[in-house]
């Protein structure tokens, strides 16, 4: 299993390093704009604010609320496409 | 960490795969946060609520999708068949070529000082591209003792182009370079082989010259039958 963790720490440091990261990041969100999602997520973000108060919402009310509903919402194309790139990736940089 | 040399090929497909899926849930998550922070940061700033508006108004404004009517509702062709009357020459035009009329008719748009240029060429009179300076020419041609029939000329300008038509023969376009006050005449050279052509110099001048003319003080040269 070490060498599991090892290899998973010495990918992404590959990832951030080479601005992979960044641009898949771009790409993720870019898409998920298009498509609908993040005004999905500022509506369910609405009702918390009126759930909670608007006053007296926080970060972490949000974020407890938001991310489970979040990572459920993204479309399947969205997710397959970031997939293909980072196998792409990962095929290209295969050996460290 | 040290980072050490681990070689991705001994590695199963699987491993690949999990490793792929791990990536794009930390991303998403990070998507996530990302909303939620900017969420809160609306809300505390008090711009989050700003694009809301009460159901009232948003069915005043709803979008309209009837045949005949554009999105506002509003009727869009409801013009296209009248027929306005001109103020100028007093004729019934259609609405939507009205404007593009009203520009030639009162000679005040962007084209319009060309068309009428135009037209007083293809009359046979003048080649000036300005037609200030051919009513310049004009009054000086107008100083002289012996002014051609150019007080005609000035006067029935508006007739030329009726004129050149009505004539029905086949009518030689002469050029009419007007220099200072001399007017010299351009024919060319085919032209002068035909017998009993008429030169027409505008409305004003229908006659046939001798060759040979004496020079006067508006030298024009021209060549007769």
């Amino acid at each position: 299993m070490n060498k599991d963790s090892q290899m998973r720490a010495a990918i992404n440091q590959k990832l951030i390093e080479m601005g992979e990261r960044e641009r898949l990041k771009e790409l993720l969100r870019a898409k998920l704009v298009e498509c609908g999602w993040k005004d999905q997520m500022k509506a369910q973000c609405k009702d918390v604010i009126r759930e909670k108060g608007l006053e007296h919402v926080t970060v972490e009310d949000l974020v407890v609320e938001i991310t489970p509903k979040g990572r459920a919402l993204v479309p399947d194309s969205v997710k397959k496409e970031l997939l293909q790139r980072i196998r792409a990736f990962l095929a290209q940089h295969s050996t460290l | 960490m040290k980072m050490e040399e681990v070689s991705m090929s001994s590695l199963d497909n699987s491993k690949l795969e999990g490793v792929a899926q791990d990536i794009l849930s930390d991303l998403v998550e990070d998507a996530c946060l990302g909303v939620c922070f900017e969420v809160h940061r609306a809300v505390k700033q008090g711009y989050f609520f700003l694009d809301d508006t009460d159901q009232e108004s948003m069915r005043e404004f709803e979008i309209v999708d009837q045949p005949g009517l554009d999105v506002f509702g509003q009727v869009y062709n409801q013009w296209k068949n009248k027929e306005c009357v001109c103020p100028n020459c007093s004729r019934s035009i259609a609405a939507s070529r009205f404007a593009p009329h009203l520009e030639k008719c009162l000679g005040m748009g962007r084209n319009s000082s060309r068309i009428a240029n135009r037209r007083i060429v293809t009359g046979g009179n003048n080649t000036n591209n300005k037609s200030e300076s051919d009513q310049e020419d004009n009054d000086d041609v107008n100083d002289n003792d012996w002014s051609y029939g150019a007080e005609k000329k000035a006067k029935k300008r508006k007739s030329d182009k009726v004129f050149a038509h009505s004539l029905k023969q086949p009518i030689l376009l002469v050029r009419l370079y007007m220099f200072g006050n001399i007017a010299f005449v351009h024919i060319s050279m085919k032209a002068v082989h035909h017998q009993g052509t008429k030169i027409v110099l505008g409305s004003f001048l229908t006659r046939q010259f001798k060759k040979n003319n004496p020079p006067h003080k508006n030298h024009k040269d021209t060549h007769t039958q």
